[in-house]
């Protein structure tokens, strides 16, 4: 896997294919939209998606956490799908091999378990998070919001291009605009959503095991 | 055959004072029916076919009640009737209960469907009609219902009406599953017989209706053919009509005396934003219509589609604008001529339309054919050509539909529950699944009851309970929700668009949307909209100034050209080329082809031609086999594959139903030396399983089998906004089941749907070995010609390459 160290507003973004950021002057992974549960709450609805889309999912992570071993881990809204179900206990399970690790949960949307779940899964729910001047909420902002630069997630973003020979190429993305910088969903059970982004706003596209920067 | 039964008597006595002689046919039909035997009844429409069926039940009840048939009722479920379409079943209804009025026979005429109210079918629980007319999938419901084997004790006919519409699709499929349990409960009792318009493959059409082991069935044939007045409607200038395009607006003002000369005229278009511009450009163009215009599609609101087939009924028309919408069955008997607007693809579609007008016996049909490009004129001499030498298009059964199977299996699940050894020799006696293995019926079962494959410990997937060999759903709201979701009709997600400040606009199909960027601007209930962003199923807009507008074209609306129209096609491109022809189609186009001949060449029927140009876009190839957009789609991602392996390259792909692109950004290494080996036969199903972009083609096949196969939620209706954390597309469905569960049989039915349905493997095959012995010529004209302008400008397409995906990347952050 090859990532791509991104040096923006004075720290060093470390942008991973795995659908993560690591920033290395907080030690911190940063992602979003995990969905975990997703998977479940189909089943239970009689809906017969594939399990062990959460387990591929927490694998993924485990991987990265062993590689830049975190202090913290800030995830921008959307870690769970929805209420409470069996995927919710495999997660509590896989938490106790990393119990040292802080979890931040900026709230998303789908947040919506009563906050005694979040307690007994050691997460930190916050409606916003604010580290060194650089503020994390679920769904981006257009404007100046008075920080040094906003992270989100929220949108699910994906990166067309377009070239020569009518060719065209989406794929999911890292967006860096003005003030607002959106994460690519972590999950795998989820869709994503066409950005369309001035030529001067970096752009991050996965391209399978790696990252290239399209503008 | 004079030993006419007592029943028989008491209906020509009827028919006699009504000055009407019976049709052989229909004396054909009572003949066999009254022998006990189950068929098909072949005839066009307008000549009494529903009574060459309804009256031989008739003549039977008679004969078995001979002195109280004017005064028993209540006698339960005799007579089920199954049509394609809703708005038939009315005016059926009508023709019945007017005849047994007129008999005396006190039977009851009933009507099932959705539109069917509550309290009516409560009522029927109780008592059920003698007849019950009913859709597909109406009667399904019927099987969701607790207890539903009470209501066929009696039932000893199922007809099926306008079977060559059902046969060829999963409705057709639902039609053969509910027959098989219909025959599982009535044993030999059951008599089954089709109506069917004529077509290609009739034989086979009985014996998708029957199941392929009967032994019993008839085709009853009535010799009489309907006659077609077919004339084109040909451009004033022809030097100066559009190469491409599909409205036909241009032609617009030639409809008008066509329309004002007929007393009332049906306009069919191939699409409904089609029919939309249409509709709103006749206005414009003659203001006279307004109130006698209307309009009729698949997304009108279901009131306003019955008001418009009731004023069609009493004549207060003088238009409608329509699609498929109006192909079916009623009379409409005021209709006296058709305006076809654009290719009908199929010649037993263009019959069917045309049979819309005249609809009295003997009379004449109308239709006119009006070209939305210029070379579309030449499918209609290949039109009229094929309707002379009745060369009419097969319909292809279904085959292995298990989305259908795991629909029809919870409809069994949630009403009585089933036994599973009992429903599987049902199921295998079907012409749909005659060759379904066991593993694949564990699969299925499975499927419904675990969930599939599922790692046990703390799965909670609930659907249908398991006991022994019973299986039963006994979850009232999973019940509940999937009586609201039986029928294999899936309409494209249809999307809320809503301004960004708020306020509702209307709805649009998913898959236009999705092509669409942010920015780009659309039209849609006649204003001009910018896209801006989806969000939980809503499309956010803002008003647009932009001029360039892109008007919904959908790729539902496309439909392939037929084979039997390819090959007359590339016939009549012949006899222009010959410069003796009389039609007045290819007279008119004398100009274009001089142009195509000067710039390039026009291929005789022994001829592949491919032009080679350069255009601003890149470098282009055109391929032109003739033999429709499906066949065309293959074939192009199978010469894109093979010149792949000659260089690293990557193409665009456009076609249409005359030929096909290539387009790159590097000169296309094809020669005349090279070309017959790239258009071999040899390798041919290996290369086709890696070349052609399957994957995408079975992802766009799998969006209906996850609707059917109940995996996708599509809400309550009225309760929109519940439930979202269901909600997800086909598309995510159709990755993650590829990437954790391959072996879903879902999925494979995705794939083979594409291959086998899509692709014509067998049609592909027969045009590769007519083009290796063809003589190929290639061309380089120094621009667009008319043959190739239609396709070029298709702005739909797909990519074709051999590229690494960083390269490629690399090279459009250059270029792009």
């Amino acid at each position: 896997m090859v990532g791509e160290i991104f040096h923006f507003q004075q720290q060093h973004w470390h942008l991973l294919p795995e659908r993560a950021i690591f920033w290395e002057e907080e030690k911190a992974l940063i992602l979003s939209d995990l969905h975990l549960g997703k998977a479940a709450h189909f089943r239970k609805a009689g809906i017969a998606v594939p399990a062990g889309i959460v387990q591929e999912d927490l694998f993924r992570l485990q991987q990265l956490i062993t590689r830049y071993l975190p202090v913290r881990i800030i995830i921008v809204g959307d870690m769970f799908h929805s209420r409470e179900n069996n995927e919710v206990q495999y997660f509590k399970i896989w938490r106790q091999q990393f119990a040292h690790i802080i979890i931040d949960l900026v709230k998303g949307n789908h947040d919506i378990m009563p906050d005694t779940v979040y307690e007994q899964l050691q997460i930190a729910v916050h409606d916003t998070l604010t580290l060194r001047n650089i503020h994390f909420i679920h769904e981006p902002c257009e404007d100046n919001n008075g920080y040094q630069y906003t992270f989100s997630g929220h949108l699910h973003p994906a990166f067309v291009m377009h070239g020569a020979g009518k060719q065209r190429l989406r794929l999911p993305c890292f967006y860096f605009g003005r003030h607002c910088g959106i994460l690519p969903a972590f999950g795998h059970f989820t869709g994503s959503a066409s950005l369309d982004p001035a030529e001067t706003e970096p752009v991050f596209v996965i391209a399978g095991k790696s990252i290239i920067r399209a503008q | 055959m004079q030993q006419r039964s007592g029943g028989w008597k008491v209906i020509n006595k009827w028919l006699g004072e009504k000055e009407l002689k019976p049709f052989k046919f229909q004396e054909d039909a009572w003949k066999a029916y009254l022998q006990g035997k189950s068929g098909i009844v072949n005839a066009p429409t307008g000549f009494g076919k529903t009574f060459s069926l309804f009256l031989g039940t008739v003549i039977a009840w008679i004969d078995a009640h001979p002195k109280d048939y004017t005064s028993k009722t209540k006698n339960g479920l005799q007579l089920l009737w199954v049509t394609p379409l809703r708005a038939l079943a009315k005016d059926l209804g009508r023709a019945m209960e007017t005849a047994l009025q007129e008999l005396g026979i006190p039977w009851q005429v009933g009507i099932r469907s959705g539109d069917t109210p509550v309290a009516l079918r409560a009522a029927q629980k109780k008592q059920m009609p003698e007849v019950l007319i009913i859709t597909p999938e109406s009667l399904h419901l019927l099987l969701a219902q607790k207890e539903y084997p009470k209501v066929f004790t009696h039932m000893h006919t199922v007809v099926v009406d306008e079977w060559h519409e059902l046969m060829g699709s999963k409705r057709g499929v639902m039609v053969e599953l509910a027959l098989s349990r219909l025959r599982g409960l009535r044993k030999e009792h059951l008599k089954v017989w089709g109506i069917s318009a004529t077509i290609g493959n009739l034989d086979e059409a009985l014996e998708v209706l029957l199941g392929p082991y009967h032994n019993n069935g008839i085709i009853i044939r009535a010799q009489l053919k309907k006659k077609i007045a077919l004339k084109s409607v040909i451009p004033h200038e022809i030097e100066n009509y559009p190469w491409a395009g599909h409205l036909g607006i241009k032609m617009l003002p030639q409809s008008l005396p066509i329309i004002n000369d007929s007393q009332t005229t049906l306009i069919f278009t191939n699409t409904r934003s089609q029919s939309e511009l249409w509709y709103q450009a006749l206005l414009r163009e003659d203001p006279m219509l307004a109130g006698a215009l209307a309009l009729h599609h698949g997304s009108i609101d279901m009131e306003l589609r019955i008001w418009v087939e009731e004023a069609l009924h009493n004549g207060i028309l003088k238009a409608v604008v329509c699609t498929a919408s109006l192909d079916l069955g009623v009379d409409f008997r005021p209709v006296d001529s058709v305006i076809q607007v654009g290719s009908p693809k199929g010649v037993a579609r263009f019959l069917q339309r045309a049979g819309r007008s005249g609809h009295q016996p003997g009379a004449v049909s109308k239709i006119f054919f009006l070209p939305t490009h210029a070379l579309e004129l030449v499918e209609a001499a290949a039109l009229k050509a094929a309707m002379e030498q009745d060369l009419i298009e097969s319909k292809m059964p279904v085959l292995l539909a298990y989305d259908v199977l795991l629909q029809y299996l919870m409809t069994l699940a949630v009403s009585d529950g089933f036994h599973g050894s009992e429903i599987w020799e049902e199921v295998r006696l079907t012409f749909c699944f005659q060759h379904i293995t066991e593993e694949d019926w564990q699969w299925l079962l499975a499927f419904l009851t675990t969930g599939g494959d599922a790692l046990a410990s703390y799965d909670e997937f609930k659907k249908i309970e398991r006991e022994g060999d019973f299986y039963i759903c006994r979850s009232r709201m999973m019940a509940m929700r999937h009586r609201l979701h039986i029928g294999t009709i899936v309409s494209d997600a249809m999307l809320k668009v809503k301004f960004m400040s708020g306020g509702y606009i209307g709805v649009i199909e998913e898959g236009f949307i999705s092509r669409l960027q942010p920015g780009d601007s659309f039209t849609l209930a006649g204003r001009n909209l910018e896209y801006v962003l989806i969000k939980d199923m809503t499309v956010l807009v803002r008003k647009s100034t932009s001029k360039r507008s892109i008007v919904p074209s959908y790729q539902g609306g496309r439909i392939p050209l037929s084979s039997n129209l390819g090959r007359m096609l590339r016939e009549k491109f012949n006899e222009a080329l010959s410069r003796n022809t009389k039609d007045p189609e290819l007279l008119a186009l004398q100009p274009l082809f001089n142009l195509q001949e000067e710039l390039s060449h026009i291929p005789k029927a022994n001829e592949l031609l491919i032009e080679q140009i350069q255009t601003k876009d890149g470098y282009h190839l055109f391929v032109y086999p003739f033999e429709g957009r499906l066949v065309h789609e293959v074939m192009a991602a199978l010469l894109a594959y093979r010149i792949s392996r000659i260089q690293p390259i990557t193409f665009s792909i456009a076609m249409n139903d005359y030929g096909f692109e290539l387009l790159s950004d590097q000169p296309i290494p094809l020669t005349l030396e090279n070309a017959k080996q790239l258009f071999t036969t040899e390798n041919l199903l290996w290369e086709l399983q890696t070349s052609v972009n399957a994957t995408e083609m079975a992802r766009r096949k799998f969006r209906d089998i996850a609707v059917i196969a109940g995996l996708i939620f599509q809400g309550y209706p009225g309760k929109h906004k519940a439930n979202r954390h269901l909600q997800s597309s086909a598309s995510l469905l159709f990755n993650v089941f590829g990437d954790y569960d391959p072996q879903n049989l879902l999925l494979k039915q995705a794939f083979n749907e594409a291959f086998f349905y899509q692709m014509e493997e067998a049609r592909l095959r027969e045009t590769l070995e007519r083009i290796a012995i063809s003589k190929i010529i290639i061309t380089s004209p120094q621009r667009l010609t008319p043959f190739c302008f239609p396709i070029k400008v298709d702005s739909l397409r797909d990519t074709m390459t051999s590229e690494k995906l960083e390269d490629r990347i690399k090279k459009l952050i250059v270029n792009g």
